[in-house]
């Protein structure tokens, strides 16, 4: 039972400096001249009948794609590493956007390089990022372009909208970090639903979007750079790909990233409303439900706590509109654009479900809330050796927890005083020394303080309800 | 020197060889203390032949076997044709299931009144003074072959390598001594002990492939671990008076995690090693009336110290032991520290409510599953009120039928039948049962949840189904 996609494995197509990596790249990045002088020789039959019949948009896009190399923090087993993390952009506007996946780059980024078209290197700051739709907005160092006299190209948007499945597309990217690739493919398919509920890093992606799918080949390196049409119009950004599969690539269509981009150069986040409604595809189910055709969207699951909870909506339930707007959920494909229905609400609005409950017809209004991540801000506490996290709303909800005081154990470092004294991943510290924590900022006054004066400290932690005290010693 | 050589030699030979015969006798007598024991379990869809080893307990025929020889989820009435066979033979005897004792786990069974000439209670070996424990000591016992080898005995010798510090009094040997669940003797042929399940030896893996990986093996047909004739023998008297064992008393206390000394220090536990602390205490059971509460942390029961056994598990065990050995209506005293303040509480227990296998079930074979009744027990994982009984649960589902197609699968939580509500396990199976025999139904949908999350399942039916069970 609640098989979803998530089980199947998928890769976020960022290429991480892994071992493998390393190897392959050193196979590929660092040949002797003749092997250099070969792949010239290849990459001139591709790009030279490819530029024959390629009109100067594409040529223009060719300039505005850059290689961005990133060193994330990573809070993982009771320290904090530096991982480096390779991805691709479009640059967007004169001022220097540049639009990527938020797996490329995110607030966890410390150091952003952006490697222009002609081979300058620029540093860049993080706009903002947004993991459902695993878009990120970074700005290159503009003062830096103008002291050194640099240029570059802006690429543009296609309408995403417009497109149709066989319509001949490209990606260009730098796979692997090989600079300025292009692949060549047709749009597959306009409209793919994959939900993931912690494809990024933990972090939930595809709940309120479906992508564009691709046969153009997509690699590791990859991630954010754009799938564009013949004459170099960006109309999604590449994302993800299956793994072991030939060329199943997914893109984030145009529409959807120029509307997050926005959002996120205006006011560096994007904001949307939460009932906490867990939908479920209807098909097959009409004529149990005795509903008219095309019309309602199944309610599988409702979160505890949650408005839609509050208002007495209950899993089984049908809704058929949303404020009078009759809704179809019947496929798969259908869930996502309603989710952003109710997502695109200002939060704090009422919106008035129509619901059908049995043979009645229930008319149910619900006050949104702002959607949160089920992923909490998150900390190394390195003199304990822990990682942690702090347990959200989100994650609280879904885990049944009473309330969202705590922090969740992430990683912990062997022969440290976490580790020593029993803690493990997956438990959530609720007390230390004798207080609640209700916020990160609680811990980090009491770690604090630690430092300073390490004294034995009684740690209260609780795994599926189960409480056990431990004790950080120094 | 060299008469000195031979004087040894001389002096040995005989030693040995009275050994051998001795043992030899030993082994003659004691074969008629164990037994095999061959039962079906009869459950939905198929029976399971299941063979245990049993060790006769008394003169009136009542043979013990392990508690793993059956799971505890299975019901009672599905365990059928008990038969006793004797080493050496194939020839079987009748036998009735006595019943399951919650403190032992021990499955209980009487082997008919024609058989007790062939059988001798192992007691009989018990040593007149209590048997010495060393590290080194010689242990033997016996285990017997399958059925097409005539239960014929096998007998194996070990010392002992590790007397652990376990509640109940156990020692490790070097190799397997005994078949699980059958007495081990010392060297004199006095009753030692019982053997447990054998302890995993750890080992490492190598495969062709390159690479090798730590794995603990356990051996199923010869254990290595002996619980000593002084704790086992008092238990061999726990004939449960029903097949589940009934009365069972019980707290109510489902969290327990131990705190290790420097806890105990932090929270100036004067003078005490360790305590625990408490969770997860069931609204209604006998801990929450008594008013213990969570996070209170016990550090005494009855004014006695809990134990500091290694693992903790063993402290664990000790005290769902201390519970177990009492009766309902007799009385438990609590010491805890709540916040700074000590505090006495004292639980008059009460009886188990209704376990996995004493609930009530039913099978749809159109369906292809079996649901049981939500027992109280079942609030604990799914987060309700103890008394909330809506609802029903799944037990098992049919491998490639129809409720297996629909994904349906054990465990969940059925929580609504065709959008309607399920007040009582009656009312499920009564709504379930109309479905199952009317032909022209064609689906039924369930609103089903597993770990707090919930799901609407369309479970198809086709009217071939129908017929082919039916005609069965």
């Amino acid at each position: 039972m609640f098989l979803d996609l998530g089980k199947i494995i998928i890769f976020t197509i960022c290429c991480c400096h892994l071992v493998k990596f390393r190897i392959f790249s050193q196979s590929l990045l660092l040949p002797s001249i003749f092997l250099r002088s070969v792949a010239f020789a290849i990459f001139a039959m591709i790009a030279l009948p490819l530029q024959a019949g390629m009109n100067s948009g594409f040529t223009q896009l060719l300039d505005a794609v850059v290689r961005i190399d990133v060193r994330k923090v990573n809070f993982e087993k009771g320290t904090k590493r530096l991982n480096c993390c390779i991805g691709s952009g479009a640059i967007i506007s004169p001022e220097g956007l540049v639009v990527t996946n938020a797996h490329v780059t995110s607030p966890k980024a410390v150091e952003i390089s952006v490697t222009l078209a002609n081979l300058e290197r620029v540093s860049a700051k993080l706009v903002g990022w947004d993991h459902w739709t695993d878009i990120a907005l970074i700005r290159i160092d503009m003062d830096d372009i103008r002291r050194r006299k640099l240029s570059f190209n802006v690429a543009t948007f296609g309408d995403s909208d417009k497109i149709a499945a066989g319509q001949s597309v490209y990606a260009v990217g730098t796979p692997y970090g090989l600079t300025r690739t292009v692949t060549r493919g047709i749009i597959s398919n306009i409209a793919r639903p994959f939900e993931d509920s912690c494809g990024i890093d933990g972090y939930e992606v595809g709940t309120f979007n479906n992508w564009l799918q691709t046969d153009a080949s997509i690699n590791p390196g990859n991630s954010g750079g754009p799938l564009v049409t013949e004459d170099g119009k960006i109309i999604g950004v590449n994302s993800r790909a299956y793994i072991g599969a030939e060329n199943l690539g997914f893109s984030i269509p145009s529409n959807v990233v120029r509307r997050v981009v926005d959002g996120l150069e205006h006011n560096g986040c994007m904001t949307r409303s939460y009932i906490g409604l867990d939908p479920g595809v209807l098909q097959d189910l009409e004529d149990f439900y005795a509903l008219e055709a095309n019309t309602g969207m199944l309610i599988n699951g409702v979160d505890p706590g949650s408005p839609a909870a509050n208002a007495g909506i209950h899993p089984g339930d049908v809704v058929l509109a949303i404020n009078d707007r009759t809704i179809d959920g019947r496929f798969p494909e259908q869930l996502a654009p309603i989710q952003n229905i109710i997502a695109s609400f200002p939060v704090g609005s009422t919106i008035k479900l129509r619901v059908k409950r049995s043979s009645q017809v229930l008319s149910i209004s619900a006050v949104t809330e702002k959607l949160e991540s089920h992923v909490g801000e998150e900390w190394a506490f390195e003199k304990w050796g822990l990682s942690v996290r702090k347990v959200s709303r989100a994650f609280a909800r879904e885990n049944q927890l009473a309330d969202d005081s705590g922090v969740l154990v992430i990683g912990v470092l062997s022969d440290y005083p976490a580790a020593k004294s029993g803690i493990f991943c997956g438990d959530i510290i609720i007390k230390v020394a004798g207080k609640t924590i209700k916020d990160f900022a609680d811990l980090k006054a009491i770690y604090e303080a630690y430092k300073k004066n390490s004294q034995p400290t009684l740690i209260e932690a609780k795994k599926n309800r189960r409480i056990s005290l431990h004790v950080f010693k120094p | 020197m060299k008469f000195f050589r031979a004087f040894l030699l001389v002096a040995f030979i005989p030693v040995s060889l009275t050994h051998a015969e001795t043992l030899h006798k030993l082994l003659e007598e004691r074969l008629k203390s164990i037994v095999v024991v061959e039962f079906t379990i009869e459950a939905e869809i198929e029976s399971v032949l299941t063979k245990a080893f049993g060790t006769v307990a008394d003169d009136q025929g009542t043979i013990i076997l392990p508690g793993a020889s059956v799971s505890s989820m299975v019901p009672a009435s599905q365990l059928k044709e008990f038969k006793v066979y004797r080493p050496n033979s194939t020839e079987s005897f009748s036998a009735t299931y006595l019943g399951q004792d919650a403190l032992t786990k021990w499955h209980f069974v009487r082997a008919e009144a024609k058989m007790l000439p062939f059988l001798v209670p192992v007691t009989r070996f018990t040593a007149r003074n209590p048997v010495p424990l060393d590290l080194g000591d010689e242990l033997w016992g016996i285990s017997l072959r399958n059925k097409d080898e005539n239960f014929i005995p096998c007998v194996f010798s070990s010392r002992v390598v590790l007397i652990p510090n376990l509640s109940n009094k156990t020692a490790i040997t070097a190799q397997g001594v005994a078949g699980p669940g059958l007495p081990v003797f010392n060297r004199a042929g006095e009753f030692f002990g019982l053997a447990e399940n054998s302890l995993g030896k750890k080992f490492f893996l190598f495969s062709a492939r390159g690479g090798g990986y730590p794995v603990v093996l356990m051996n199923f047909d010869e254990s290595n671990m002996v619980m000593l004739a002084d704790v086992v023998e008092p238990w061999f008297k726990r004939i449960p008076k029903n097949v589940n064992g009934r009365p069972i008393p019980w707290l109510g206390v489902y969290g327990f995690q131990l705190i290790d000394p420097s806890v105990a220090k932090l929270l100036k536990l004067q003078g005490q090693s360790g305590g625990a602390v408490l969770s997860d205490i069931m609204e209604g059971s006998p801990a929450a009336e008594a008013g213990l509460k969570d996070r209170d942390i016990a550090f005494l029961i009855d004014g006695k110290p809990l134990p500091h056994f290694r693992p903790d598990s063993a402290v664990i065990r000790f005290v769902g032991q201390e519970i177990l050995s009492r009766r309902p209506g007799d009385k438990m005293r609590f010491t805890v520290l709540r916040g700074l303040e000590r505090k006495d509480i004292t639980v008059t227990l009460g009886d188990r409510p209704k376990m996995e296998r004493e609930a009530a079930h039913r099978y749809f074979d159109r369906l292809g599953f079996v649901v049981r009744e939500f027992l109280k027990a079942d609030s604990i994982p799914n987060l309700t009120k103890p008394d909330e009984h809506s609802g029903v649960i799944v037990r098992f589902v049919k491998p490639n039928s129809p409720a297996a197609s629909a994904g349906l699968e054990p465990n969940v939580w059925i929580r609504k039948i065709d959008g309607n509500e399920i007040p009582s396990y009656h009312d499920a199976v009564t709504k379930l049962a109309a479905i199952e025999t009317n032909p022209m139904r064609r689906e039924v949908v369930l609103l089903a949840s597993c770990d707090g999350k919930t799901e609407v399942l369309r479970i198809k039916l086709d009217s071939t189904c129908l017929s082919e069970s039916s005609k069965k």
